[in-house]
């Protein structure tokens, strides 16, 4: 419907991105600078939304505590990288399945580092739970500091929580840097012993050539989950709090967000039939001119022809006659339900830049996946 | 005459109608995915405020949002709509305050102005 042969190539990237996250079970990946408010962001999150609800407290304090030591060992490494370093971003991942959670992260560390870190997280796994344990005291009283400043601590607690061997992976970006992939898996089974680690190395892979994916589409952060009123709120401080442009451009986006993703909430299908709202995707990526919102989400296919005369019809507007539109539909009070006060789109379009970019891709007899970018330009 | 008042959440404003202190807030974020339910009170109470025999002669309603969604902007037109029709209408003034650097919500503002036969002023924020 967008025409242009090579913008229905890029918005073909959200499905393929979406296919890829749902088969993997990914639910939310944050890739950019990890400062601590951000990092406090995500723990947030993490707590209000994307740890079930229904697990064992001790669980999700499990995966709290190894969340912590991710992100801490990834703002470690990253204030070591000089900061004229390109793609000096970082990327966490948490995803569950099967009453299982594993957490990844990446960043970049000097290949210098990488024996010193390897030996480390070798004898991590070489301990069992009792000698991790004695372990973990005797370096506490010792205070014998790695040339990383943490002393192994981090490490040792990640394998101690999560009962589980660490797994790891470098990635070369060049003679001076590469990635270092940390992954780790807490399963709900609370045996105390250590479990044998299901060695899972497609997914530390998957997830590598995913940061790549990502790092060339300059995706900041990716959301792949229920669209619903908590998890809009959520991604609203996580965006409110984490993201460094000045105020009226905040705003843009906050808006456009909410409009976005409250259009999923009434018109969206649940193409999975949950109770818990409609399987979606939402990411921010960035050019140096301007933010892309990305939205993707099911709908029924009947619904295609209406809703993209719609946006074809606001596309085809000026700035003048959006305003007209905005205003009579407005005070068009035959218009006004709990789902539907048909502002929505016109005012996505008021607030950002150029047209809307829409797709419709074909999923089976009844259902399509509809993916929508709004872009905000920097200026 | 009676006060109204409404905590804020999340995703709601406060609302703070307070007659015996002349002061009528609305303030904070307002982007519930049911606009309609959340503004039920705020109409039933306008529409007997200002349709009764002593509604005020001198009325300032304070507008102080950082952000609403499309389906808020509707009811916020609503109310405008409740006070415009009533006897006292001369009497209200309706304060949209705005971030000095947040053009579309003064911009939002005086769309409503050029909508709603009451009268607007536009002060900004003190920070």
């Amino acid at each position: 419907m967008s025409g242009d042969p090579l913008k229905k190539e890029k918005l073909g990237f959200v499905f393929k991105l979406f296919k890829a996250m749902q088969k993997d079970n990914l639910n939310y990946i944050y890739r950019g600078v990890f400062t601590s408010n951000i990092t406090d962001n995500i723990l947030a999150l993490a707590e209000s939304n994307l740890v079930k609800k229904e697990d064992p407290r001790a669980l999700k304090r499990k995966v709290y505590n190894v969340m912590v030591e991710g992100l801490q060992n990834i703002t470690k490494h990253q204030a070591d990288i000089d900061d004229d370093v390109e793609n000096n971003n970082g990327v966490f991942v948490l995803k569950k399945e099967n009453f299982k959670y594993f957490i990844t992260t990446g960043n970049l560390i000097e290949n210098d580092n990488i024996s010193g870190l390897t030996a480390q997280i070798e004898q991590v796994n070489s301990l069992n739970a009792d000698e991790l344990k004695a372990y973990h005291r005797q370096v506490l009283v010792d205070g014998k500091i790695s040339s990383k400043g943490g002393a192994g601590l981090g490490l040792i607690d990640m394998a101690r929580k999560s009962g589980n061997k660490l797994l790891y992976a470098f990635e070369k970006v060049d003679e001076k840097y590469s990635y270092f992939y940390l992954h780790s898996e807490i399963p709900t089974t609370s045996s105390g012993t250590s479990i044998i680690s299901t060695k899972n190395p497609g997914t530390i892979k998957y997830i590598s050539a995913l940061h790549k994916m990502l790092n060339e589409e300059n995706v900041l952060i990716i959301f792949n989950s229920y669209f619903n009123q908590d998890s809009l709120m959520n991604l609203l401080s996580i965006i409110e709090k984490q993201m460094v442009e000045k105020l009226s451009m905040k705003k843009r986006i906050y808006n456009t967000m909410v409009e976005m993703f409250q259009n999923i909430i009434q018109h969206g299908d649940d193409y999975k039939q949950t109770s818990e709202g409609k399987a979606g995707l939402f990411y921010i990526s960035e050019t140096d001119e301007e933010y892309l919102l990305n939205t993707g989400n099911y709908i029924r296919n009947t619904k295609i022809p209406v809703l993209s005369g719609k946006l074809e019809h606001i596309n085809s507007l000026d700035e003048e006659e959006l305003d007209e539109f905005y205003n009579t539909r407005l005070l068009d009070f035959g218009i006004d339900t709990a789902k539907e006060a048909g502002l929505g789109i016109i005012d996505i379009r008021l607030k950002t830049d150029g047209k809307l970019e829409f797709n419709f891709i074909a999923v089976d007899d009844t259902y399509s996946f509809y993916t929508l970018r709004a872009k905000i330009s920097k200026n | 005459m009676e006060a109204l008042h409404i905590e804020p959440s999340e995703d709601t404003p406060k609302i703070y109608f307070e007659p015996e202190v002349e002061l009528y807030v609305i303030e904070g974020k307002s982007l519930p995915e049911n606009a309609i339910d959340f503004y039920k009170p705020v109409f039933d109470w306008a529409n007997n405020f200002f349709n009764s025999d002593d509604a005020p002669t001198n009325f300032v309603l304070n507008f102080k949002l950082d952000y609403f969604n499309t389906a808020s902007s509707k009811q916020i037109a609503k109310l405008f709509r409740i006070i415009e029709n009533s006897p006292v209408s001369e009497n209200v003034l309706i304060k949209w305050y705005y971030d000095k650097d947040d053009t579309d919500m003064l911009k939002s503002g005086t769309r409503y102005s050029k909508l709603i036969k009451l009268r607007f002023e536009f002060p900004i924020n003190e920070d």
